[in-house]
């Protein structure tokens, strides 16, 4: 699996930098445990982080070199020297995420919206919520923008936004200037992990009557 | 290119050789408890690391703190130090990173008070005596220079000040697209840079 379609920079840095929420920094670290060109663009934004560090200038210290050395006896996580470019994941990226949620996509409490399509809520904070959403094969979605950005990963199958295809790995950055219609492609059911900003804005009625009931 | 300026700076090489330097440094901590050596890396990085938390918001006391367990975990696990993965510079800012995401997620919320660094910006309105004596001896100050001062602003906002690109646009009135796209112009642009020059 090589994605295609990955993170901007902006988000990339944001993760790089431990800037971002829980939920963010999810779906990114799924991403990037599958993805080798975002492992080495997170290497560069920490040697970039670096040449940072080394070019502020000093402010005095109230300690010196012999306090550290002398007092070393404090337990530092094993985490403390990691880069966030982490090492490959083992799996695909739907085993990623299931170890990660730590059930199979399959047992999760999948709620039914009709037309093909499936939902289940992981996880919300005060600004973005996580669902996965399954289609089966040809569904088309309804048209919509979003009030802030959507980041959609493809654990599994394939969908469409015009002329462009996300298969498994890939990630869609989207934000309040896209509007899109995935359809799903025939071959094959699809499940996405999506984080959310805002309410998503559906051009038609109909999806928007449902709106409240499904939680989208 | 009107925004591009030369500032002074070392010659290329002298920042490779300084970066080597550093790198040798952690490898003789590494290879032989060299307290010496520590102390050097010392004297370069514990100002740097207390200046950059203090960017971010983060109150003396705690600055110290955060930098004082930093620079024991350089000392005490530098035997994890690789350097066909990262210079001493890199991995310093990995632990320092490391460190202030936990101390964040501990629930120390950022006060955001401190000096605004982009001033420190070196650029085509910055020809004050200050921030040029400040930045001079860094090769990043040259490579900042050249970018233009909208995709400068950016970066250091995001490395320095650390904020998320969400908080930038907020801060500064634009559109989050705008700031994606300066963060996508900056770091390309510095990425091929630093390709050309080593």
């Amino acid at each position: 699996m090589t994605p295609t379609h990955h993170p901007g920079e902006a988000w990339l840095l944001d993760y790089a930098l431990g800037h971002l929420s829980e939920l963010h920094e999810a779906v990114l670290r799924a991403h990037v445990s599958v993805c080798s060109a975002c492992r080495e663009r997170i290497a560069f934004a920490e040697r970039l982080g670096g040449e940072f560090l080394r070019a502020l200038p000093a402010e005095p210290m109230h300690f010196t070199a012999a306090d550290v050395c002398d007092h070393h006896e404090q337990a530092i996580g094993g985490n403390a020297i990691l880069s966030r470019a982490h090492t490959p994941a083992s799996g695909d990226i739907e085993e990623v995420v299931a170890t990660w949620l730590d059930s199979s996509l399959e047992a999760l409490p999948w709620r039914r919206l009709g037309r093909g399509l499936a939902l289940c809520r992981l996880g919300e904070t005060d600004d973005a919520r996580m669902w996965l959403l399954r289609g089966a094969p040809g569904t088309v979605l309804p048209t919509h923008t979003h009030a802030g950005s959507e980041l959609t990963l493809v654990l599994k199958g394939a969908y469409f936004c015009g002329n462009t295809i996300y298969g498994a790995g890939d990630l869609e950055d989207a934000d309040e200037s896209t509007e899109h219609q995935p359809v799903i492609t025939r071959d094959g059911e699809c499940i996405c992990l999506a984080v959310t900003e805002g309410r998503l804005r559906f051009r038609d009625w109909a999806p928007r009557l449902l709106q409240p009931f499904v939680g989208i | 290119m009107s925004n591009v300026v030369k500032l002074p700076g070392e010659p290329l090489d002298a920042t490779a050789a300084e970066r080597a330097a550093e790198t040798s440094l952690l490898e003789q901590v590494r290879d032989s408890g060299d307290r010496a050596a520590f102390e050097k890396l010392f004297a370069i990085f514990t100002p740097r690391l207390l200046a950059w938390m203090r960017a971010q918001g983060t109150d003396v006391a705690a600055a110290e703190s955060v930098v004082q367990e930093v620079m024991i975990t350089a000392w005490t696990r530098a035997a994890l130090f690789d350097a066909g993965k990262a210079s001493a510079r890199t991995w310093m800012y990995t632990l320092a990173r490391n460190r202030l995401i936990d101390h964040h997620r501990g629930g120390a919320r950022r006060a955001r008070a401190h000096d605004d660094f982009t001033t420190l910006a070196p650029g085509p309105e910055d020809t004050g005596e200050a921030p040029e004596r400040e930045w001079n001896s860094s090769r990043m100050a040259d490579l900042l220079g050249e970018l233009p001062v909208e995709q400068r602003e950016i970066l250091l906002l995001v490395y320095v000040e650390g904020h998320s690109h969400r908080a930038i646009a907020e801060r500064l009135g634009l559109p989050i697209g705008t700031v994606k796209s300066r963060t996508r112009l900056a770091f390309n642009r510095l990425r091929k840079r630093l390709e050309e020059i080593e």
